[in-house]
């Protein structure tokens, strides 16, 4: 069977399902990515984001379904298919007793970088990563963030097509984390990368698209601003006044405005007031209130619209399994 | 096929890294050294007086049969204890650092790996079997003379014997991730089959026929002998393919467990 009908799609998953004994870690999943996208697979734990990021590198075989790599079967033709993949573990493990650049001489051999351009090769991501300075050092003695620079390097080696990356970020200090999510963006130009993370805002920071992914199952995919648009046609609105004495003539005024909904009211230490309301996405209703609050003498001292984040979209999504609106 | 070249480089080069591989070389150089040291001289002693040992004449002694012979035999055992903790590492210390996983990524095959690291596993012990040529030319320089044809059918022997036996050692490893029951168990196999020779001693019924036929010493002790037989060429040639692809399917079968 054929398939030469792929689209421009660099990565092709078709209905794959995988079971760890009667355990299904992933069920029926299919998605395509294309070069120059960069893909966050997000989901808590246990929800099969590592099972696919090792079925997608080729390190075992799905029970069912089949994956593509640029039109190469992965699993008909591992080898050919396995050129174009660059994968990064998690947690990623390598050989304490090897020095750096020794250790990635070796794996730029078994990826068949050419003998005549191996060293330059190996000493450009060498270079790209930051690890220049420690190619002498032995990878056991190397401090986690080094560590995780080397296997960014590894799987660099080879310039593959697709870069599967399992938690780039995880274990690292936040300049580091800065670090490596430039790098992911760089790379992202060109590459189709696929990274997966339990850490919501870098889903945001880095990513062009997201999959979110859940026992074993997509329940929702696309980029970030879709993800919001579906969720939520309506937003928040926080407005803080000073004095317990201007509730009834601050509930009085906000009931007035058109468009309100679910409006409630917080009790805070030091005399102050929450109210919170809803309203429809494109109301903007921030300067009508200060106007009213100022004419009527209520001290109004804060006023925020809050955008959800796709934390709340997440957990959203999470709880109800589906695109839907945020109850009121 | 080029791939189990530099798998086979990356395993041989990682027997220094470590203090084991250089103890296992030391201690065997040694081991080897004394067990011909004694039997050289046990050989000089009998060949003073023959009489006090039960024999009219030298005539009967074979000098060859009687020094290589015998130091065959020796390391034999010797390898039986030495491979285990050669092999041990081979896979199980991988598995349990978790950095196979990475190599199951690279564009290589399952065979090339396995081989790969069995190959640099042979080059090791074929660096083991380096000094005992100095053995021979310390005994020429005593002035012992011996014959090439067994000795060098004892060296082909003591080989295949090596290469068997670091096959069984590699599958063993590759069933764990613990190095020490690698070892152990790799151990136990290599004595269960250093039994089978014994099955003969004690009974002559078919089965017994079936354990000496698969014991793999009682195939090297011809070697040993000086007679070359294909069938003991084809055993160890079996023996040594039979757990290679062992290990091949041990491995694989990360495809449907966990």
């Amino acid at each position: 069977m054929k398939k030469k009908t792929v689209s421009s799609s660099v990565v092709r998953f078709e209905h794959v399902s995988k079971k760890y004994g009667s355990v299904r870690a992933l069920d029926d999943v299919s998605f395509e990515i294309n070069a120059g996208e960069i893909v966050g697979f997000l989901g808590p734990n246990g929800a099969g984001k590592t099972t696919t990021m090792r079925i997608l590198a080729g390190f075992f075989a799905p029970s069912r379904g089949k994956v593509w790599i640029r039109g190469i079967d992965l699993f008909r033709h591992p080898q050919k298919a396995k050129r174009s993949l660059g994968y990064l573990p998690e947690a990623v493990r390598l050989y304490p007793d090897m020095r750096v650049a020794e250790f990635l001489r070796y794996v730029a051999r078994l990826k068949d970088v050419p003998r005549k351009s191996r060293n330059i090769h190996v000493q450009g991501k060498m270079a790209l990563c930051g690890l220049t300075d420690v190619g002498h050092r032995l990878i056991g003695r190397l401090s986690k963030g080094y560590r995780q620079r080397v296997g960014i390097a590894q799987a660099l080696l080879g310039d593959p097509d697709v870069l599967i990356l399992d938690e780039p970020t995880s274990g690292l200090d936040p300049k580091q984390i800065a670090e490596i999510r430039a790098l992911i963006r760089t790379l992202g130009k060109e590459r189709a990368v696929i990274l997966s993370t339990h850490i919501l805002p870098e889903v945001s920071m880095v990513c062009s698209r997201v999959v979110m992914i859940n026992q074993g199952k997509i329940f929702a995919s696309g980029t970030v601003k879709e993800l919001e648009s579906c969720l939520k046609d309506r937003q928040e609105i926080s407005v803080r006044v000073k004095g317990r004495v201007y509730r009834q003539g601050a509930i009085d005024l906000l009931k007035g405005l058109p468009g309100i909904e679910a409006l409630r009211m917080r009790e805070e230490p030091g005399e102050e007031l929450w109210f919170i309301f809803e309203i429809a996405r494109e109301e903007d209703p921030r300067a009508q209130i200060t106007q009213l609050f100022v004419q009527q003498n209520i001290p109004l001292v804060e006023i925020q619209r809050v955008k959800l984040t796709l934390e709340d979209i997440f957990l959203h999504l999470l709880q109800e399994g589906r695109f839907a609106r945020r109850p009121s | 096929m080029k791939k189990i070249f530099v798998i086979a480089q990356k395993e041989f080069s990682s027997c220094f890294h470590s203090w084991l591989g250089v103890l296992v070389g030391t201690l065997f150089f040694i081991l080897t050294g004394v067990f011909f040291m004694i039997l050289v001289l046990s050989y000089a002693k009998i060949s003073m007086n023959p009489q006090q040992f039960g024999l009219s004449s030298l005539a009967g002694v074979n000098q060859t049969q009687f020094v290589f012979g015998s130091f065959f035999t020796n390391c034999s055992l010797l390898v039986l204890f030495f491979v285990p903790l050669l092999t041990m590492r081979s896979f199980a210390e991988e598995q349990r650092q978790e950095t196979l996983e990475l190599l199951f990524t690279y564009p290589l095959s399952d065979f090339e790996i396995v081989a790969g690291k069995h190959l640099g596993l042979v080059w090791f012990f074929e660096l083991l079997l380096l000094p005992l040529l100095g053995y021979l030319a310390v005994f020429h320089w005593l002035g012992g003379e011996f014959d090439w044809g067994p000795v060098l059918s004892g060296f082909l022997g003591f080989w295949l014997l090596g290469l068997a036996y670091l096959a069984v050692g590699v599958f063993i490893s590759s069933l764990t991730r613990s190095p020490v029951v690698s070892a152990l168990g790799t151990l136990s196999v290599l004595l269960i089959f250093w039994i089978f020779d014994w099955v003969e001693t004690i009974s002559d019924g078919p089965w017994a026929r079936v354990f000496a036929a698969l014991s793999p010493l009682k195939h090297f002790r011809d070697f040993t002998m000086g007679i070359l037989d294909v069938q003991n060429v084809v055993y160890f040639a079996f023996f040594f393919l039979y757990f290679l692809f062992l290990a091949l399917a041990s491995i694989e079968t990360r495809n449907w467990k966990h």
